[in-house]
């Protein structure tokens, strides 16, 4: 469960991380290496190592659904509510748990290097974040921001909402594929199309624009892919098998579990409003000098009141 | 000036650190708290972030507002802090890791109002 504890206990720790890996001196500690996979997620890890691509595994797991069924509007499950996800956010996999230890994604040296200098800034007070003015966090890192969440099954068209950012993903399974080499360029949140296996629903999602998994978590490139198996495995529980496929980035596919929450709301009280950063103006978060995040004005000061 | 508490926390890096998903809280000292004792002067329930203005008598006689930074409206929902809950002219005391440049703000840890009734931001991020 993410709780606010949690939540600064897992900052801390790749903040942590970044200082012991960058301690000077003969004593410095080495961050602890990623808990040991489960033999169930060992073999979710080597399901994404058997394939060359995201496209590869999609198509491999098409192929075992026998193409899929598509949805009319008797088969739509029900995943209406409002959901939220249950791990904190600032891992992109749960299973990194320790507050010590560094992400369990296996990158590539220029992306661990990378990691490596983000974590040392952070933990030297560095750190912005383009989403403080509300650039959305787009995929993958979508999938493990915080707030209130909302899924919208149509048989032709699955929408994925995260309050955050007002952020959509929109979901094609009617058969479509995606468009062209020639026709594809960047997304936010990347081109994304799918198939029901049952009850559960496969997606590719490729086109992203090259981002990080979160502010303590690695980059990704643009050739970043991704392919997710959502499945409401019971009444509260969203499941979504995570695999992102990302060669400058990673040296193998990095498989993650995500898991949502459905929130209880008896009193209908939760509900999704707009989010607009210029709404209030003592929301406005720069980047300073030393290149880290500051307020600009506030409106309740005598010094800034504008 | 109504400042009840203000200090150095200690020095553990792993505790305290304030909850803001949104942005960074490098602008806030999380190794410090301060404590203050106020009215509400307007609650901005806002999206991303939902600022509570405080205004707090200091010992000359002047006042100074305070701004206390909490997430946006459906996480406040969650944590049964509603708008009503802190009108304007509610008295409370009110407490948050302050700015590190100085100004008035800080973000928001936990407010008691004056009839007893604690409000604490953070726990909508509890999942229930």
């Amino acid at each position: 469960m993410f709780n606010s504890k949690k939540a600064a206990r897992a900052a801390g720790a790749a903040i942590l991380a970044g200082a012991l890996v960058f301690a000077a001196g003969a004593n410095a500690q080495q961050p602890k290496p990623a808990p040991a996979p489960s033999a169930e997620k060992q073999r979710m890890i080597d399901l994404g190592i058997a394939h060359k691509t995201a496209a590869g595994l999609y198509q491999y797991l098409k192929e075992q659904a026998h193409g899929g069924k598509p949805l009319d509007w008797r088969s739509v499950p029900d995943w209406t509510g409002v959901w939220t996800r249950e791990a904190s956010p600032f891992f992109w996999d749960p299973d990194q748990g320790d507050v010590t230890a560094l992400p369990t994604a296996k990158l590539t040296p220029p992306y661990q290097k990378q990691l490596l200098e983000k974590l040392d800034r952070v933990n030297k007070g560095i750190e912005f974040d383009p989403l403080s003015n509300c650039e959305p966090a787009g995929m993958p890192r979508w999938l493990v921001e915080p707030f209130l969440r909302e899924w919208v099954v149509t048989p032709a068209q699955t929408y994925l909402i995260n309050e955050m950012q007002n952020e959509i993903r929109r979901v094609y399974t009617d058969g479509r594929d995606h468009p062209s080499k020639d026709d594809a360029y960047p997304l936010w949140e990347g081109d994304s199309i799918g198939f029901w296996d049952g009850d559960k629903l496969v997606i590719h999602t490729s086109q992203m624009r090259a981002g990080q998994y979160q502010r303590i978590q690695p980059a990704y490139s643009e050739q970043v892919e991704t392919v997710e198996v959502w499945h409401k495995s019971d009444a509260s529980t969203m499941t979504v098998d995570t695999w992102s496929f990302d060669p400058p980035a990673l040296v193998e596919p990095w498989y993650a579990k995500q898991v949502y929450k459905k929130l209880s709301n008896d009193d209908k009280s939760l509900r999704i409003r707009y989010w607009d950063c210029g709404e209030n103006q003592n929301n406005t978060v720069i980047k300073n000098d030393e290149g880290t995040s500051d307020f600009k004005n506030f409106t309740f000061t005598q010094k800034d009141d504008k | 000036m109504t400042k009840i508490f203000g200090g150095a926390l200690g020095g553990l890096l792993l505790v305290a650190a304030p909850v803001l998903a949104h942005h960074s809280a490098v602008m806030f000292d999380d190794q410090k708290e301060i404590t203050v004792k106020g009215v509400v002067k307007e609650f901005q329930y806002t999206n991303p972030h939902s600022w509570l203005l405080v205004d707090v008598k200091n010992s000359d006689g002047t006042v100074t507002t305070w701004g206390f930074e909490a997430e946006g409206p459906s996480t406040l929902t969650r944590a049964g802090i509603r708008k009503s809950d802190l009108m304007p002219g509610t008295e409370l005391t009110i407490s948050g890791h302050p700015m590190r440049d100085g100004r008035p703000a800080a973000s928001w840890i936990k407010a008691t109002r004056a009839d007893g009734k604690d409000l604490d931001p953070r726990n909508g991020f509890a999942i229930k």
